[in-house]
C-alpha cells in the first residue's frame, strides 16, 4: 500500500515536470506547426544556466540566479528561431525536423564540451522532509509541485487575459486569418518562443532539483513531452498539461507491473502506440 | 468615375504555379461587385492577392489611387481593407468575444475595441448572447455572422468576401445578404466571390465572370443574370 501511494506521488511529481515540457513544446507547435525537437536542449541549457550562476565564482542564491538563467534560456530560444527556424518558414516539415535534430545534437555536444558528461547537482543537501501516510516528501518535491501550479496559473492568465496571449491563440488557430485581422504575427511568434523557453528553463531546473544535471537530460525527457502532446492533441495546451501528468503516472505506476528498468520505455511505448493508432478522439481539439 | 480599388493586369499564383494570367477589375466607392466563375478559376486567388496574402508577380493594385500591391495584409487592414476567407473564417478555439477583439486589433486602444464590440452586439444580438461561447461551437449561420462582424470591427472601407453562402441553408443565406446590403447602405464597399451566383448577382451593382484565370465577362448584376451564356454555363440551367 505504501509503495502504491509512493508511486502515485512520484507519478504526480514526474507528471508536473513533463507537463511543463509538453506545454512549451505544444506552444511552438501551435504557432509554427512543427515539433521543435531541440526543445529538450532548452530544458537542459536552462538547468545548466542556473548551475552556472549558483556555482563559484558567482555563487548566487537560487531565487536570484533564476533571473539571469531564465533570461539566457529565453535568449537561446529566440536565437534558435531567428537563426535556424525563421529562415525556413516556407520550408517543408522534413527540413524543419532535420534542422531541429541537428540543432539538438549541436547544443547537447556544446553542453558536454562546456561542463563534461558527468552528473552534477545544485549542491543542496537532500533534506529528510516529512512522512505523510508513510510516504516521504522532501521540500524540493513540494517546491516542484507549487512551482508547477504557479506556472500553470501564469500560462492561463497570459493566454486568456492578455492581448498578446489571445493573439497567440488566434495565430495557433489560423495564421492567415490572424494576419488579415491585423495581428502582428512576428511579435506573437516571438512571444511564443519566450513562453516556451521559460517553461523549458523552469521545467529543466525542477527536473535537476529532483534528479541531477547531465547533458542528455533534455533529450530523454523530450520523448516524454512528445508522447504527452500526442496524448493531449497536438497544439492543445491543456491537453499537453493533462498528457504530461498521465505520462508521469503511467511511468511510475507501470513499474508496479513491469521491471523498473523499463521505466523510460513506457513513455516511448505510449508514443509509438499513439503514432500508430492516431485515435481521432485524441486529435479532435484542432477544429 | 472615382475608383476605390483598381486591379490592373495582375499575374499571381502559388510558387511556380501561375493562376491569374492578367486579371483587371475596378470598384467604385459604395458599390457591391460580384465575381463569379467555375471551380478553380482563381476567384479566391484574386482576393488573396488583393489583401496581400500572396504578392502579385506583375500588374498593379491601387487603393484610393495609391499602389498597394507590395504591402502586407497587416498594413492593408490598417488602410481599411477587410477580408473574409472562404471556409475557415473564424478562430474556432477563441470565444465569440475574443474573435471580435482580434478583429479590432488595428484599433489599438482597448476602449475603442470595447466600443466597437458594443456596436456589434447592438447590431447582432445573437453574438451578444453567445459571447462567452467557443466560436467553433456556433451554428453555420452564426459563424458567418461572426466572420462578418469580425471583419466589420475596423469599420472597413472595402470588404472582400469569399463565398459567404458556402454550406448555408437558403434562409440563412437570405439573412446573410440582408446584412451585407445594410452594411453597404452605411457606406462599405463589397467585393464578393460566389459560385452559386444567383443571389449575389441580384444584389450586386456590377459583376465579373472569371474563367481559367482570365476576365471573361463584365456587366451589371442584372445583365449577367439575364445573359444566356452565363445562365447556361454558370447558373446551372
Ligand atoms: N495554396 C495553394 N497552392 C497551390 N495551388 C493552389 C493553392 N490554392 C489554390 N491553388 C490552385 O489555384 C487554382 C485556383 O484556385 P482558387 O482557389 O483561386 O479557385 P476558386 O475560383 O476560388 O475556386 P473555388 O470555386 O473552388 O473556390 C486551382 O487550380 C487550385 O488548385
Ligand atoms: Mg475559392
Amino acid at each position: 500500500m505504501t509503495f502504491l501511494l509512493q508511486s502515485i506521488f512520484n507519478g504526480l511529481l514526474a507528471g508536473c515536470i513533463y507537463a511543463l515540457f509538453a506545454m512549451g513544446l505544444t506552444l511552438i507547435y501551435g504557432v509554427l506547426n512543427f515539433v521543435n525537437f531541440a526543445h529538450g536542449e532548452l530544458i537542459m541549457w536552462g538547468a545548466y544556466f542556473l548551475y552556472l550562476f549558483m556555482e563559484s565564482p558567482l555563487g548566487l542564491p537560487l531565487p536570484i540566479a533564476l533571473i539571469p538563467a531564465l533570461c539566457l534560456t529565453i535568449l537561446l530560444g529566440l536565437s534558435m528561431d531567428r537563426f535556424a527556424f525563421k529562415p525556413l518558414r516556407q520550408a517543408n516539415r522534413l527540413t524543419l525536423l532535420i534542422t531541429a535534430l541537428g540543432l539538438s545534437f549541436f547544443l547537447r555536444n556544446g553542453a558536454q564540451l562546456f561542463w563534461g558528461a558527468e552528473l552534477r547537482t545544485y549542491g543542496f543537501e537532500i533534506k529528510r522532509g516529512w512522512k505523510i501516510f508513510n510516504i516521504s516528501i522532501t521540500t524540493n518535491q513540494i517546491a516542484i509541485i507549487l512551482t508547477t501550479l504557479v506556472c500553470i496559473a501564469v500560462v492561463y492568465l497570459l493566454l486568456h487575459r492578455s492581448r498578446i496571449g489571445k493573439s497567440m491563440r488566434a495565430v495557433s488557430d489560423n495564421l492567415e486569418l490572424a494576419r488579415v485581422a491585423g495581428i502582428n504575427t512576428r511579435r506573437t511568434i516571438r512571444f511564443a518562443w519566450i513562453m516556451s523557453s521559460s517553461l523549458a528553463c523552469i521545467g529543466g531546473i525542477l527536473l535537476a532539483l529532483d534528479t541531477n544535471l547531465q547533458p542528455g537530460m533534455g533529450m530523454i525527457n523530450l520523448v516524454k513531452a512528445f508522447a504527452a502532446i500526442l496524448l493531449g492533441g497536438v497544439g492543445n495546451i491543456w491537453g499537453a498539461l493533462l498528457g504530461g501528468i498521465v505520462i508521469g503516472f503511467a511511468e511510475n505506476l507501470g513499474v508496479l507491473i513491469i521491471s523498473t528498468g523499463y521505466k523510460d520505455a513506457i513513455a516511448f511505448g505510449i508514443m509509438v502506440l499513439l503514432l500508430l493508432l492516431k485515435p481521432p478522439i485524441l486529435y479532435g481539439s484542432q477544429d | 468615375m472615382v475608383t476605390l480599388l483598381e486591379v490592373k493586369d495582375v499575374y499571381s499564383g502559388y510558387g511556380k504555379i501561375e493562376v491569374l494570367h492578367g486579371v483587371s477589375i475596378h470598384i467604385a466607392p459604395r458599390e457591391i461587385v460580384c465575381i463569379i466563375g467555375p471551380n478553380g478559376s482563381g476567384k479566391s486567388t484574386l482576393l488573396k492577392t488583393i489583401v496581400g496574402l500572396i504578392k502579385p508577380k506583375k500588374g498593379s493594385i491601387r487603393f484610393f489611387g495609391s499602389e498597394i500591391s507590395g504591402k502586407d495584409p497587416e498594413e492593408k487592414v490598417r488602410m481599411g481593407i477587410s477580408y473574409i476567407p472562404q471556409g475557415r473564417n473564424i478562430f474556432p478555439t477563441l470565444t465569440v468575444m475574443e474573435n471580435l477583439e482580434m478583429g479590432g486589433t488595428p484599433l489599438g486602444d482597448p476602449s475603442r475595441i470595447e466600443m466597437a464590440i458594443r456596436e456589434i452586439f447592438e447590431r447582432y444580438p445573437i453574438l451578444n448572447k453567445r459571447k462567452k461561447m467557443k466560436a467553433g461551437s456556433l451554428s453555420g449561420g452564426e459563424k458567418q455572422v461572426l466572420a462578418l462582424a469580425r471583419a466589420s470591427m475596423i469599420k472597413p472601407k472595402l470588404i472582400l468576401l469569399d463565398e459567404p453562402s458556402l454550406g448555408l441553408a437558403p434562409k440563412v443565406i437570405d439573412e446573410m445578404y440582408r446584412q451585407i446590403n445594410s452594411i453597404n447602405q452605411e457606406g462599405a464597399t463589397f467585393l464578393i466571390v460566389e459560385q452559386n451566383a444567383r443571389k449575389a448577382l441580384r444584389l450586386a451593382h456590377r459583376a465579373y465572370v472569371l474563367d481559367l484565370g482570365l476576365n471573361r465577362l463584365e456587366d451589371t448584376g442584372e445583365g449577367l443574370l439575364n445573359n444566356e451564356e452565363v445562365k447556361h454555363l454558370y447558373l446551372g440551367r
